[in-house]
């Protein structure tokens, strides 16, 4: 009820809003005061990989952003701000001098990232800040960053809710705090305080003048795991589910009257929790013990109604989960394994940041692996323009890799020289075999190149109506290294050691 | 970055080449107002999305003129969907009301009669030449915008070459193109030189000045031919899918083809093509009847170097060609005969036909065509669906399935109690009810029949949902949803024209 009031008085009398916050202000000078020991700015140069030319970086650009201690020498960001990070440079309260950070680990699901300091450089230790897991609907926050002239800003919002949100960086789902009204636009790590507590850092903002924290439960699961060491990440959620509220679906199912909640499972992928227990037509009924409503939803004792992907995303790889599942017309308890997903496990993945993308040219002919990054080069409105039977492995195929099929290996187009007469308007194709042998993943191309050592061609097969390309092996060394010294590429082939 | 766009580019010319068009300096009279004929259409089209209805009526301006045998020959993009022709002669205020003969349009031809044979009474009919030189003069005669008089318009032949036609969509032909820049109101108007006709105006290219696009009479006297005997067939094609690939010559050897010869390499055939046990990938055409083909797939014939496709073109559905291979080192002729050749999902619009339908419990199923995607409006090709765009560009290479006749799509969803939870699948292709099949919208309305099972569960392609509906609620329903939405049947499985 409190809560409804506030909210209330928020939207009708602005002016008497001042009143409180004007008693709060002491306070919040004071945590700001304190947080001086605290704050630092980022400098994050990014120094990519062009998808389109993955033998060459992109321009470097320069990232400003903001973190916090989280130990004497220890900075805690966003995963976000520091992908694709060439150098980052960190600066204290009060210093002129920037520093040297390193990054320690970076997580892009939970969107987390500690950077180190060396002592030695520091001059003198930071103050941590402690997060401390407070949420309180409606209540007003301060939020504080170091800025890149030095002073300390700050800002304010109320908290509205909590919801399960994508991680900016990647395809995975967290929970995330959203403030409301916020007075200045926040998502590059500055944290949010409620009183003198810290809550959460700024992970998103949006037109309607909200910004998503990464809450304090994620940012100390985070920073625990990390201190122990071995650092595995949070749980990733192997299946997708759809709403199950069509009566005519649940009878479909031959589930009684007498159950009114759970929802569909539409789609069991082969990487991350559940991949391995669920199948595609079972209803997930509880997930722990909680009752999984038929959106998906359950009810969490402080953020009240929840996606259910929080019940998986909130726990540590390896802890164990029980869904309560109705499948083949009774009721089961289904114990499994929290699993992670990493990227560079997808079939295709959703980002490469931080390494080279993997590439083979040979003859002019540029093999490459799928990537989203790689489409999105096609512009905003990339899903509609690129390739359909490229877009349709992403789509249907990017969480079910398999044995088989590790990754998707595209010719994307070829670099013209007289060994590739013939063949220079292809690409977009997907590579099926190289010299007769299936190619599942980058390594299977240079693998395949020494196949055959009797054949006077290379003879690569593509999916889809494409004809085959032949390449003169007698010619290739003459010619690749023309083509490298023509088209300015310092190594023909970027392939990833077996993970 | 350089492919990426020709590749976006390339996509959204085959867009632009549009409606008929022509326009110049007028020049009044010109000597063939007793041939050159007005003609006014109003034409109603269907609605792709409900069947049953027909959209907003429209009227249009073109032209025409009288050739032998009492016909008048026009664009069929001037007639098509036609609910009221008239024609109007040059100085006569009477209308002669008129119907189509013949209709061609994957060639955008219309032969069209009038009701009254006395409309001839003075006409003089034109006589036809062959292709023109390039680099001479022509003359468009026709009732552009901006008059109601006949207008002449002179230009100059500045090639010749295969284009698309941009009635269909989706039809390349032989086109001639002139710098008369030609307009609205031109299409169907015969295009003279030496006092006869060389071609019929009938598209420009909207992103440039003064390009327009005439029909040569290569193509004009296949149709004239084709509907001798009371019917139009068409354009025929080989049904195979071509690469010229052979100036790599490691290719060449790759497939055993002699140094000395080239010619074009063979990537599929079509399912169902005339070729499909005639010929097979890797096969490698040096020749097409009497003409050598060389590795760009291109043919001297007419004088000009056109692809090989217009050796078929100048054949009827049924005739043979004689085609010169190589397979494995050996040079083998067959004999293939010309067919339509149609991918299992039709790039070309459809005109006059009224679309099939099959509405039951309150979902609407239709076709997919191209009149279907083209509903999502101008940028279809990219806002429609993935499933849809997936099918659209490579249904040749998805289907399998030998017996599918075509692709079937929930294109509506008419509110009700039993289908209150299905719109999340409006767009959806139908891959199967109750674990049967669909090839068909026949197998569609044959699985609604199907009285056996207590749900009909629909699966859609490229969607991992299932949707369920309550068979005997649905069979209850049915009338009372038909007649709530002014459906005139539960299925229409024919087309009507």
């Amino acid at each position: 009820m409190k809560t409804r009031t506030l909210l209330v008085i928020g939207l009708c009398v602005v002016g008497v809003l001042s009143l409180p916050a004007r008693g709060e202000e002491s306070g919040a000078a004071d945590t700001q005061e304190k947080l001086k020991e605290s704050l630092v700015y980022l400098e994050v140069s990014s120094y990519g990989y062009d998808p389109r030319m993955p033998w060459r970086h992109t321009d470097i650009s320069q990232r400003s952003c903001y973190g916090c201690a989280v130990g004497e020498y220890e900075v805690l960001t966003t995963a976000w701000n520091v992908r694709d990070s060439g150098f980052v440079k960190v600066r204290k309260f009060g210093q002129n001098e920037f520093l040297r950070g390193e990054v320690k680990v970076v997580d892009y699901e939970s969107n987390l990232c500690l950077i180190e300091i060396d002592p030695n450089e520091a001059q003198g230790a930071m103050k941590p800040v402690v997060f401390a897991p407070e949420y309180e609907k409606g209540a007003e926050v301060q939020c504080y960053w170091l800025s890149g002239d030095g002073r300390m800003e700050s800002g304010r919002g109320f908290i509205d809710r909590a919801e399960v949100y994508k991680s900016t960086a990647s395809f995975e789902k967290f929970v995330n705090y959203v403030v409301a009204n916020v007075s200045q636009r926040t998502s590059l790590g500055q944290v949010y305080c409620l009183g003198a507590e810290a809550m959460g850092i700024a992970c998103w903002t949006n037109d309607n003048k909200e910004a998503g924290l990464i809450p304090a439960e994620t940012v100390n699961r985070f920073l625990e795991d990390v201190e122990k060491g071995g650092y595995q990440g949070f749980g990733a959620v192997g299946f997708v589910t759809t709403e199950l509220i069509d009566p005519a679906m649940r009878s479909y199912l031959r589930m009684p009257q007498s159950v009114k909640n759970g929802v569909y499972v539409n789609e069991v992928y082969s990487l991350g929790t559940g991949s391995d227990v669920l199948k595609v037509s079972d209803v997930i009924l509880s997930i722990d013990g909680l009752e999984i409503d038929s959106h998906g939803r359950f009810s969490h004792v402080e953020y009240k109604e929840l996606s259910l992907e929080y019940l998986v995303t909130s726990k540590r790889a390896g802890e164990q989960i029980v869904f309560g599942v109705w499948r083949e017309g009774e009721r089961a308890e289904i114990p499994a394994k929290v699993k992670g997903t990493r990227a560079g496990e997808m079939l295709v993945p959703y980002y490469e940041y931080d390494r080279q993308p993997e590439y083979v040219v040979t003859g002019g002919f540029v093999f490459q692996k799928l990537t989203r990054e790689y489409m999105q080069q096609w512009g905003e409105q990339w899903a509609g323009r690129v390739s359909p039977h490229l877009y349709h492995y992403y789509r249907d195929m990017a969480f079910k890799p398999s044995d088989e099929r590790r990754d998707i290996v595209i010719l994307s187009y070829v670099l013209p020289a007289e060994i590739n007469l013939g063949y220079q308007d292809m690409g977009q194709a997907v590579v099926a075999k190289f010299n007769g042998v299936t190619v599942r993943s980058i390594a299977d191309v240079s693998a395949a190149q020494k196949a055959n050592p009797d054949s006077k061609y290379d003879v690569v097969e593509l999916e889809m109506d494409n004809p085959k390309v032949v390449i003169p092996r007698e010619q290739l060394a003459g010619a690749d290294a023309m083509i490298a010294r023509n088209y300015g590429i310092g190594k023909l082939a970027n392939v990833a050691a077996e993970d | 970055m350089n492919d990426v766009k020709r590749v976006l580019f390339s996509a959204v010319v085959v867009l632009v080449v549009s409606v008929g068009l022509v326009f110049g300096g007028e020049v009044k009279g010109g000597g063939y107002d007793e041939s050159v004929v007005m003609i006014r259409s109003v034409k109603q089209d269907y609605d792709y999305v409900t069947p049953w209805k027909q959209t907003a009526m429209s009227q249009g301006v073109g032209t025409g003129f009288v050739i032998d045998g009492k016909r008048i020959l026009t664009n069929a993009h001037n007639v098509s969907n036609y609910r009221y022709i008239e024609l109007k002669k040059v100085g006569v205020a009477k209308r002669y009301p008129a119907r189509v003969a013949f209709v061609g349009h994957d060639c955008d031809l219309a032969v069209i009669s009038p009701d009254d044979a006395s409309f001839f009474e003075g006409t003089v009919a034109l006589e036809f030449a062959g292709l023109p030189e390039v680099n001479t003069t022509v003359s468009t005669y026709g009732f552009p915008l901006g008059g109601t008089d006949i207008s002449v318009t002179e230009g100059v032949v500045s090639r010749i070459q295969m284009d698309s036609y941009s009635h269909s969509g989706a039809d390349s032909h032989l086109v001639i193109q002139t710098d008369a820049a030609i307009n609205p109101g031109n299409s169907g108007g015969p295009v003279m030189q030496g006092g006869k006709v060389v071609g019929v105006a009938f598209q420009g290219l909207r992103q440039a000045d003064n390009i327009g696009y005439l029909i040569p009479t290569t193509v004009i006297e296949h149709f004239l031919k084709d509907v001798e005997d009371g019917t139009y067939d068409g354009f025929g094609s080989m049904g195979v899918m071509l690469y010229p690939g052979l100036h790599s010559a490691s290719y060449k050897d790759y497939l055993k083809v002699p140094e000395e010869e080239d010619g074009v390499v063979v990537i599929e055939t079509m399912m169902h093509s005339s070729v499909e046990e005639l010929l097979r990938p890797g096969d490698v055409i040096t020749r097409i009847d009497d003409y050598d083909v060389d590795n760009d797939g291109m043919v001297e014939i007419y004088g000009l170097n056109l692809h090989l496709s217009e050796v078929v073109e100048g054949k009827q559905i049924g005739e043979k060609v004689g085609v010169t291979i190589y397979r494995e080192g050996e040079k083998k002729e067959v004999m293939a005969t010309v067919a339509l050749n149609r991918p299992v999902l039709e790039y070309s619009r459809e005109y006059d036909k009224s679309p099939r339908y099959v509405c039951f419990a309150g979902l609407v199923f239709t076709p997919v065509t191209r009149n279907y995607l083209e509903t999502w409006g101008s940028d279809w090709i990219t806002d429609i669906p993935f499933s849809l765009r997936y099918l659209f560009t490579n249904s040749m290479q998805l289907n399998t399935d030998r017996e599918r006749k075509e692709y079937v799509v929930l294109s509506e969803v008419l509110a009700d109690e039993v289908n209150a939870y299905s719109g999340g699948f409006k767009s959806g292709v139908v891959e199967s009810v109750n674990g049967v099949e669909i090839w068909s919208l026949g197998d569609l309305n044959k699985a609604f029949k199907e009285r056996g099972d207590e749900f009909y569960v629909l699966k859609f392609m490229g969607d991992t949902r299932a949707l369920s509906i309550d068979a005997k609620k649905a069979r209850g329903r049915q009338q009372v949803i038909l007649q709530n939405y002014g459906v005139p049947a539960g299925a229409r499985l024919e087309e009507q024209l």
